[in-house]
């Protein structure tokens, strides 16, 4: 928007940035059936992500179970999904604790 | 790890850009329920953030049905010259809702360039 050359989603505020409209792929659940699982993020709620695969298919994922990967232009980023607890609204002033206190 | 407001108000406003050209598209495909869910979003995000909507798609969405104003194919724009109120009038042909946009300023200061020719004169 206003500078168009740098990329507006980064690893950095991906956790209150927009997910709706990404690539996604699914790297470990606790639910096996869903590990594997490539595709579009259609919609969010409070504790789901809905993936539309490439066939066409809508499968709604709990964001707490599972690791996701996220693509960002030609960059990959590996998100946990317990951190993307949150209405979509609400995910943007969310505090986030430090996880790695180095 | 506080975010400074000013960073959050421009998260958002990037949010807001992308859900609309989503539910653009989603309405290009047909996909109506997806698009208003978008639109949804984007405004709960605008009062969430305390950002205004941006005035590029202000004028683009019907408020009443929630779905994309395309110019000249869902919707029809036009001036009225009321005498109280002058305003653009975009009337959405899903719904019949009708967004006025006032121009009393701009027909004033028509009013007014028209009175200094004639003073010239």
């Amino acid at each position: 928007m206003r500078s168009d050359d740098a990329p507006m989603i980064t690893p950095q505020n991906i956790l209150r940035h927009e997910l709706i409209g990404l690539d996604v792929e699914i790297l470990e659940a606790s639910n096996p059936s869903l590990v594997g699982i490539k595709g579009r993020v259609v919609d969010e709620t409070r504790n789901t992500l809905v993936i539309e695969k490439y066939d066409g298919r809508e499968v709604v994922v709990p964001k707490d179970v599972a690791v996701f990967k996220f693509k960002l232009g030609d960059k990959y980023v590996k998100v946990i999904g317990s951190l993307l607890i949150g209405r979509p609204e609400d995910r943007l002033k969310k505090k986030i604790k430090n996880i790695y206190p180095y | 790890m506080g975010y400074s407001k000013r960073r959050i108000k421009k998260i958002a406003l990037e949010r807001i850009d992308i859900l609309m050209n989503l539910a653009e598209e989603a309405y290009r495909k047909g996909e109506l329920d997806r698009m208003r869910r978008y639109i949804e979003l984007s405004r709960r995000i605008a009062m969430k953030a305390r950002v205004s909507f941006p005035k590029k798609w202000k004028r683009r969405i019907c408020k009443k049905c929630l779905t994309v104003l395309i110019y000249g194919e869902n919707c029809k724009v036009r001036t009225v010259s009321d005498k109280n109120c002058p305003h653009v009038a975009i009337k959405c042909l899903n719904c019949g809702n009708v967004i006025k946009i006032p121009m009393v300023r701009e027909k004033k200061l028509k009013r007014k360039l028209k009175r200094m020719k004639k003073e010239d004169k």
